[in-house]
């Protein structure tokens, strides 16, 4: 977003709106104020609602993405104005119901893939807003996405509603959120809008987030979204605010960690969208999450490492067009990784490729999102540069590796610049790449 | 004409590199027999067991090589493990290296040089053979060549001297257009050559 | 999984390069079934990576591919050569290279993704030389389009810097920013000659672009991109296989049947590695296999009831050999550092010469200013200027920040004399003979040639070069063309503008062997469109069949 836009929506914020009373009738095609709009625009970009009510290649807010949860498959709906396949006949009262309680216009509960327990927490008035602009802002799309399939018992959205009984909702805030001071503003942005505890936070039995773990890290979709409490050897307790807002901005901080799967979709459509007071705001209240120590990670991930200085002594050898044998990890890191990140892990010099050492991802002692990135690659376009690093999976263009190459390359990309060899298997590996990230 | 016979695997239509791969390890085709006993062109497995493992660290020729190289290159400092493999293919090459290497270490501890350029250019003087023995040494070093093999790549000495301006191909890491960036200028060179000129020969692609 | 017998489908096709690829994915897109036989392996970019590193002529970029025996490509660009065998006045003009594996010689080309002017397809009626196209620009125009959308073509905008070319659409991706030495040369060139430099239309990318990612300018563009910036046929192939087309590796295609009419063609026969022979019938036949082999291919093929070949009733299979052969110079620049070699390859051009009256008596060129890494080369070249020490460490860098090369391309001209012929002498392990080419030099190109000479001169002196050296003779450029060549007129031409052969209804060529001109820029995007314009006509023919 272009900087003029984001001064002109923070003006609209810190000018604050008027509390909002609920309508019983759907918007009207009239004139809602500019000031709503743009309000409503940017909870929308906070709440990152497009992340998952868009298919990939699909239209804006049409829904479809499919979200992979231990139940079964979660598609998500289409949420533009169109009254017969979207959300078109949802008077603001009901779009107020399923947004903060996971009630549909129908009465149904909705699943809790939709983080309606976090956006509980947001204020009347962000609420109005957002309707407003769903309601004027968005493109209405004439198209429903297939029906969600789920396992017994979950199929039966009647159990959500016992679900919705032991998990826990934020607490909406009240006031005016644009007014609020910086850290409270920056947990309404954390808890009721970026929602970070929902990949961050695990989960208990009931799949409702562990509140006295709150950003403790949790595995979703094959990645690990990390501990991010304050704790120095689990979390992210080095980090400074700087740190952090630069993160959120534009996916990537030199010697701490980059942002690919589904946060480098957070930082891309939604954080690196956020007025630079937000960012400060959100960091700040991340920050003092209080430490919550992990049980995989010792020592602190980012501090692993070094450049590896060791001449590419070789054989001299080449191998005829038809020798396809697997090479060693070292020949393979070689071969796939250092034309990028360097013959010795240092990445290019502007950071575009980053640096393998001193990267929270290759330090990890979970090697789940190492493997995740090399399967699927890094497509990240925040902070005005589009980072991308190619799949090396079966259905890569620029190179298919197989499991075991996958494995073998992980495992010497770690030990060689991370936190050691994890042992990574391929089927391990083959495990992981059935985790697509999104499928249609 | 050969007869039409029905022995292609029909799978090789769904064949992948790693499927290839797996087929590879599991039989051992009539091709594969053949082309063993045809040798295959001039082509080399791909292990890594190449020069390196011919000259042993304690061949005594190495540290005078090294200290060669040092005096040669006006370096203090050189990487033994390319010292070794470039070592061990000069003299695979060309095994009367092994005495002459002896002999320019002898002469150079035997006097005082203060440069390589000084060195190289009494070498040359006292016996030619020295000549070739010195460009053997530069070509190792600088373009990481030995025996008419690659020893050592990104860690030829040719672009460390160059890595403010430019990266070895495949191992560009200045991210997307770097290139547009003004590269550092340089100074017209003074120095003299060492040794007589050579003819290039450049070898045809 | 259909058994062994039954290898059938409504189009097959010989060849998995850009061309064949291409139509094999635009038919399997539609619903129609495809088989496409590649004489030589699969292959795997990470292993050329690694064989261009331990490669020690590092030029050479037919280096790092390694051919396997049933389907050898040429290994070198030496003469006399192992493969290609080159004969006549100007033989090593001739010693071209290409690559025999899954995805073609696009594994190692420089991305120049050139439009052919207007004025290309009518080289006879315009100048009253060599040959027309039996097709119009115009008629290519929307598969030129198609083909830079495939290959991700990034290239400037046209209102700004107009390449000649019409266009209906802008490029699909931005032009690249140019290196610092290729700004100097253009500036050079702006302010002190009457010509220009432009962007190079490349099919390279400069933003992340069909899952691959933006060009880093690791400067090896040829032999091998080692990170898939730039495009070559691979993709096409895994696009095609994804969309259902059958691709059958190592299955080298050595006999064109027909029926007993000679008028179609219903089946190709081709050999395994171990020489076992199989046969797939098809609806429709598309050679695909590179100017040489596939002129190869149809003379091979040669039978009673086609004693000269197959679609060889006019006698021009393997006629009209044409080439973009170039002069060559490098010198050392006596301005400022330049450090070429950062960034992607070839960049830039001097287009001035691409057309004008002057074509009625000698051929048109373009000229590229290399953007080659000179390192190794100055280090060479330091080494037996006697240096040592310090002052080799000095020269090194003098000579690799200010050595420039140019080169050029240089418009052939379609002589029925230069041909290809099969080698009565050299056989490949399953019997089929070498491909044997006599070239002389036409006239036309070598006045071209003397032209460039002149530019080069001047440019040499506009840089204050020194210690220039001129490649001696000529050099070829590997832009092979013209062994199908393609015309109205079946008594002297061998495919129609819809690159059907005249002879054979169901039998198309898709190959720079069909070009009628050759023009001045790089074949590729023209071998290209010219294919999917071969698959649109198959896709008409077949949705009314």
């Amino acid at each position: 977003m272009p900087d003029v836009t984001r001064k002109i929506l923070w003006s609209v914020l810190t000018a604050g709106t008027a509390l909002a009373t609920f309508s019983a009738v759907p918007a009207r095609a009239d004139d809602p104020s500019a000031d709503l709009m743009a309000r409503g625009e940017y909870i929308a970009t906070a709440g990152d609602c497009v992340a998952c009510h868009t298919a990939p290649g699909g239209k804006p807010f049409a829904g479809g993405l499919k979200i992979t949860t231990p139940m079964g498959d979660v598609v998500t709906t289409n949420i533009t104005p169109d009254p017969d396949h979207g959300i078109g006949k949802y008077t603001e009262e009901d779009f107020e119901k399923s947004l903060r309680h996971g009630i549909r216009r129908d009465g149904s509960r909705l699943y809790p893939a939709m983080p309606y327990v976090s956006y509980a927490g947001m204020t009347d008035g962000d609420v109005k807003a957002l309707y407003t602009w769903f309601m004027h802002g968005v493109k209405p799309v004439a198209e429903t996405p297939p029906v969600t399939s789920l396992n017994f018992p979950a199929n039966l959205r009647i159990t959500m509603g016992l679900w919705n009984m032991v998990a826990t909702s934020e607490t909406p805030e009240t006031g005016d959120s644009a007014t609020f001071d910086k850290l409270r503003r920056g947990k309404y942005l954390a808890r009721a809008l970026e929602h970070c505890g929902t990949c961050h936070t695990p989960r208990n039995i009931m799949l409702s987030e562990k509140e006295d773990s709150y950003l403790s890290g949790a595995s979703l979709l094959g990645w690990y979204a990390p501990n991010i409490t304050s704790s120095k050897t689990g979390g992210i307790g080095n980090w400074s605010e700087d740190n952090l807002v630069e993160y959120l901005k534009t996916g990537h901080v030199a010697g701490l960690s980059q942002a690919a799967g589904p946060m480098g979709e957070a930082v891309e459509h939604s954080t690196s969208h956020l007025t630079d007071d937000d960012l400060h705001a959100l960091a700040a209240y991340i920050l003092q999450v209080p430490a919550k120590d992990d049980e995989a990670e010792h020592s602190p991930r980012e501090q692993y490492g070094k450049p590896l200085e060791e001449a590419d002594v070789r054989s001299g050898d080449l191998t005829r067009i038809d020798k396809l044998d697997q090479m060693d990890g070292a020949q393979i890191y070689d071969a796939n990784c250092a034309a990028c990140h360097g013959g010795n892990g240092a990445g290019t010099a502007d950071h575009y490729a980053p640096s393998l050492f001193h990267n929270s991802v290759v330090g990890s002692a979970r090697p789940d999102d190492l493997i995740m990135a090399v399967l699927n690659g890094v497509d990240r376009n925040a902070g005005g540069v589009h980072v991308y690093m190619p799949a090396f999976n079966q259905s890569s263009d620029v190179e298919r590796l197989s499991n075991a190459e996958i494995a073998s390359v992980v495992n010497y990309v770690t030990a060689t610049f991370g936190s050691g060899d994890h042992g990574v298997t391929a089927e391990q590996v083959e495990k992981m790449g059935k985790e697509l990230p999104k499928t249609p | 004409m050969a007869a039409d016979r029905p022995c292609f695997p029909t799978s090789i239509h769904r064949s992948t590199p790693n499927a290839i791969r797996l087929n590879r390890a599991l039989r051992m085709s009539r091709r594969d027999a053949l082309l063993g006993a045809l040798g295959a062109a001039a082509v080399v497995t791909g292990s890594r067991q190449g020069m390196a493992a011919t000259a042993g660290q304690d061949d005594t020729g190495v540290p005078l090589f090294m200290a060669l190289s040092q005096r040669l290159t006006d370096r203090d400092t050189l990487d033994p493990r390319i010292g070794n493999a470039l070592y061990a293919g000069i003299i695979n090459a060309v095994p009367e290296r092994r005495d002459q290497i002896q002999k320019l270490h002898d002469f150079m501890t035997g006097g005082s040089f203060a440069s390589a350029r000084a060195l190289a250019s009494a070498a040359e003087h006292q016996d030619p053979v020295f000549k070739d023995v010195i460009q053997d040494i530069m070509t190792g070093w600088y373009r990481g060549l030995a025996d008419h093999k690659v020893v050592v790549y990104r860690s030829a000495l040719m672009f460390d001297i160059t890595k403010d301006a430019i990266y070895p191909k495949t191992y560009a890491t200045g991210g997307p257009f770097y290139w547009t960036q003004t590269p550092p200028e340089v100074a017209v060179p003074t120095g003299e050559p060492a040794l007589s000129p050579s003819k290039l020969v450049i070898e045809p692609t | 999984m259909p058994s062994e017998q039954d290898l059938s489908a409504d189009v097959v096709i010989v060849g998995s390069g850009v061309a064949g690829s291409s139509i094999a994915n635009e038919l399997a897109r539609a619903g129609i079934s495809v088989i496409v036989l590649e004489a030589g392996p699969r292959v795997d970019r990470q292993h050329f990576v690694e064989n261009f590193r331990n490669l020690e002529n590092k030029p050479s970029y037919q280096g790092p591919f390694p051919a396997v025996p049933w389907a050898r490509h040429p290994p070198n660009q030496i003469t006399p050569n192992e493969y290609l065998h080159t004969t006549g006045p100007d033989a090593e003009a001739y010693q071209q290279v290409y690559l025999r594996m899954m995805g073609g010689t696009t594994w190692h080309w420089a991305g120049c993704a050139w439009r052919y002017l207007p004025s290309d397809f009518e080289l006879k009626t315009r100048y009253g030389q060599g040959r027309d196209w039996a097709l119009k620009y115009d008629d290519l125009e929307p598969f030129y389009y198609q083909a830079e959308v495939m290959m991700g073509v990034c290239g400037p905008d046209p209102s700004v810097e107009d390449l000649g070319s019409p266009r209906k659409q802008p490029y699909p991706m931005d032009a690249l920013p140019i290196s610092y030495a290729a700004q100097q040369f253009r500036k050079l060139i702006g302010e002190k000659t009457p010509y220009r430099v432009v962007h190079e239309p490349q099919a390279r990318n400069t933003r992340p672009y069909d899952s691959r990612p933006t060009c880093e300018g690791h400067n090896n563009c040829m032999p091998i991109c080692p990170i898939g910036a730039m495009y070559n046929g691979s993709y096409s192939v895994y696009h095609a296989e994804a969309a259902g087309a059958k691709f059958v590796p190592n299955a080298v295609v050595y006999r064109i049947e027909r029926d007993s009419a000679n008028k179609r063609v219903t089946a190709v026969h081709y050999y395994d590695p171990d020489k076992g022979s199989h046969r797939v019938t098809g609806k429709y036949f598309v050679i695909a296999a590179h100017c040489i082999e596939t002129a190869k291919l149809m003379l091979f093929s040669a039978d009673e009831q086609s004693p000269d070949g197959i679609a060889n009733s006019s006698g021009h299979v393997g006629r009209n050999m044409m080439d973009h052969t170039g002069v060559q110079v490098s010198f050392i620049s006596g301005d400022k550092a330049l450090w070429p070699g950062r960034g992607p390859l070839e960049t830039n051009v001097i287009d001035n010469f691409r057309d004008g009256d002057w074509r009625n008596e000698r051929g048109a060129y373009l000229v590229h200013m290399v953007d080659d890494n000179q390192v190794d080369l100055a280090t060479q070249l330091a080494i037996a200027k006697g240096y040592v020490g310090r002052e080799l460490e000095e020269q090194i860098r003098y000579l690799a920040s200010h050595t420039v090369r140019l080169f050029s391309h240089n418009e052939g001209l379609a002589d029925p004399d230069n041909r290809l012929t099969l080698s009565k002498t050299n056989k490949d392990m399953l019997g089929i003979p070498h491909p044997e080419v006599y070239y002389k030099l036409p006239e036309y190109t070598v006045k071209s040639c003397e032209h460039t000479r002149g530019l080069f001169r001047d440019l040499i002196g506009l840089m204050h070069g020194t210690d220039e050296e001129w490649t001696p003779g000529y050099f070829p450029q590997d832009h092979p063309a013209g062994s199908t060549i393609m015309g109205t007129d079946p008594k002297d031409s061998v495919v129609d503008g819809f690159c059907r052969t005249h002879d054979h209804e169901n039998l198309f060529i898709a190959s720079s062997s069909v070009f009628s001109s050759v023009g001045t820029g790089n074949i590729t995007l023209t071998v290209a469109a010219l294919a999917l314009r071969v698959a649109d006509t198959l896709k008409k023919e077949l949705a009314h069949a």
